[in-house]
């Protein structure tokens, strides 16, 4: 039992002060844009990839289509923005609506269905979100995509020319999606989606309300991922259907949780700090052009996970096991 | 037309549903490499895709029988979400290494044939559409006839049903594994060889290919064979009706509206659940 654990060593207590630090501290010692840029990228992702843990680390309800929630952020941000000149910071919040809505009408269509079916049923769902993206173009712009025009710096709509700002945005947004992830780990609701993940019989036999519970899970993740839409919007400052509900990104999402460890608050920042830095060392090694070799290394770890450490990489870390409620 | 490739494709998932009891996400990137396998046989030594089929599902039978003995033989039995997890890591696998390998150009095979029409009625049909349609039914209907009239397919559909006793009759269920994920494959790959005509080839063709597959067997109640090539034809006609009164972009839409209304209502398929023949 993690949480409780008298042994646990008081330096663990202060690792996480001291890594804050250098955290916040880094992007005033380390001018290179380049560095900068590469891990926003991996707090993006360990973002999305805590917001896919939710409903698909915790409840274990594999979604195959997250991207679609961030498409439902990303959209409006950068609409309202482009249309009615409203700032990303108020923009994403017609998203977060939006996908929160959307969660809950899907999550009590779907989740009577399980295991593949489920899957199967996510994965359509993102694809008809594509095409009917693909498909509005007086609205979306089609395939063209929705550019934002980059205006000067202006803190009221979020631009900056230098990275630093977006570099303290995106971290603050990660913390944010850790503590609501730490708060549902060690909440009552927590419990329950465990034993959903465990059982799903048993859960219901033992008084858990299965749907309510996945279906305010898959909402607090969809609003989750739908906010990072927005901040997409605001640092890409470029969407078209394919790259923000393409059926890659919502393997990216998925592969950033398990990877890193499902089920568990800071696997996903794990799983992120590898993918994010593999992509580059292979875009080094391999050139841009051979795009395919960071995803050939991805699908290798992801079978490497599945067939000889189910609960992620973050349990082969020294005291990763602890971070595991049960064991 | 599209119908009759569709039931040659889902045919193959739906039989490794049935035996194996596993989703395989990268079913459709074996009709990708079918398809590149054609493409290298028609661009380095000539030949035309009606010939190169004849070598595309036995190589990929082996293929098939190696992946299911080295991979997928260590997750049956496991939870839905490692089977998952790992035929979606095959299929990002094999999807970029080609892309690795070929670029992501759109490859095309020439055939003479390519542009010739056939009449029948008032309705036109492009010939390379028309041998796919028909090459793509009759290769289910030799499925069915495999599982219903030998001894191997009895074997495998035994399996199917009850592998403990299968097991007690003396038949391999190892063994039944590797032949009906060979089979699975190797006729997906096949379905790529007659689709090259008329289709483009890239790495990333088999993504398009696995939804429908989906949608087919779901349709058809998973582990169905008759119900997968139901299914196709039903699929297939609902993809061209959209294309021709909605848009053709919304082409898919139909399919996948279609998919979600049977999974949310109906799950087990029109023809019902776990019927091998």
């Amino acid at each position: 039992m993690g949480r409780n654990d008298p042994n646990r060593a008081s330096w663990k207590r202060y690792a996480p002060l001291i890594l804050a630090a250098i955290v916040i501290l880094v992007p005033l010692a380390v001018p290179s844009r380049y560095i900068l840029r590469t891990l926003v990228n991996i707090f993006f992702f360990a973002a999305l990839g805590c917001a896919w843990n939710i409903i698909g680390g915790y409840a274990g309800q594999l979604s195959l289509g997250h991207a679609a929630f961030l498409a439902m952020g990303a959209y409006p941000t950068a609409l309202l923005l482009l249309n009615l000149n409203i700032p990303p910071w108020l923009g994403f919040i017609p998203g977060v609506v939006l996908a929160s809505i959307v969660a809950y009408l899907l999550g009590h269509l779907v989740f009577r269905l399980r295991g593949p079916y489920l899957a199967l049923s996510t994965l359509a769902f993102a694809e008809i979100l594509r095409i009917l993206l693909l498909h509005f173009r007086n609205q979306t712009s089609g395939s063209l995509g929705v550019t934002i025009p980059f205006k000067g710096t202006s803190v009221w709509k979020l631009q900056f020319a230098s990275e630093q700002p977006y570099y303290y945005i995106c971290l603050g947004l990660l913390g944010f999606c850790l503590y609501v992830t730490h708060r549902i780990h060690n909440s009552k609701m927590g419990y329950y989606l465990q034993a959903i993940k465990e059982n799903q019989d048993a859960a219901e036999n033992l008084g858990i309300n299965l749907s309510g519970n996945k279906v305010k899970a898959l909402m607090m993740s969809a609003a989750l991922t739908a906010m990072m839409g927005g901040f997409y919007v605001a640092y890409f400052y470029y969407i078209d259907p394919d790259s923000v509900a393409g059926m890659d990104l919502s393997i990216k999402i998925l592969l950033v949780a398990i990877i890193g460890g499902v089920g568990t608050v800071w696997g996903p920042v794990v799983g992120a700090c590898i993918l994010v830095s593999l992509t580059e060392i292979s875009n080094y090694l391999f050139g841009g052009g051979r795009a395919g070799a960071s995803l050939v290394i991805y699908a290798i770890i992801l079978m490497i996970v599945v067939l000889f450490s189910p609960r992620g990489l973050i349990a082969l870390l020294p005291g990763g096991l602890r971070s595991y409620r049960s064991e | 037309m599209m119908g009759g490739v569709y039931a040659l494709i889902a045919v193959g998932l739906t039989l490794i549903f049935g035996v194996m009891n596993v989703v395989n996400f990268a079913h459709g990137e074996f009709v990708m490499l079918g398809m590149v396998l054609t493409y290298l046989l028609h661009h380095y030594l000539g030949w035309d895709p009606g010939v190169s089929i004849l070598f595309v599902i036995p190589i990929m039978l082996g293929v098939g029988a190696l992946i299911q003995k080295t991979l997928i033989s260590r997750v049956i039995g496991k939870p839905d979400e490692a089977q998952i997890l790992l035929t979606l890591a095959l299929s990002v696998l094999l999807a970029n290494a080609v892309l690795l390998f070929m670029g992501p150009d759109y490859l095309t095979v020439k055939t003479p044939y390519k542009l010739s029409v056939v009449a029948l009625g008032p309705i036109v049909f492009l010939v390379p559409r028309l041998i796919a349609f028909i090459v793509g039914l009759t290769f289910s209907w030799v499925l069915w006839l495999f599982l219903n009239r030998t001894n191997l397919g009895k074997g495998l559909r035994a399996v199917a049903e009850k592998p403990e006793v299968a097991t007690l009759m003396g038949i391999n269920p190892k063994r039944m594994h590797w032949l009906a994920f060979g089979i699975g494959i190797s006729l997906a790959a096949g379905a790529g060889s007659v689709l090259t005509p008329f289709f483009y080839t890239f790495p990333s063709v088999g993504g398009m290919f696995v939804l429908i597959a989906f949608v087919v067997v779901v349709l058809g109640g998973m582990g169905n064979i008759p119900g997968a090539i139901l299914g196709a034809l039903v699929i297939g006609i609902t993809e061209s009706l959209t294309a021709q009164f909605l848009a053709l972009d919304l082409a898919m839409l139909g399919v996948f509206v279609i998919f979600v209304l049977v999974l949310v209502f109906k799950p087990s398929g029109i023809l019902g659940k776990g019927k091998l023949y």
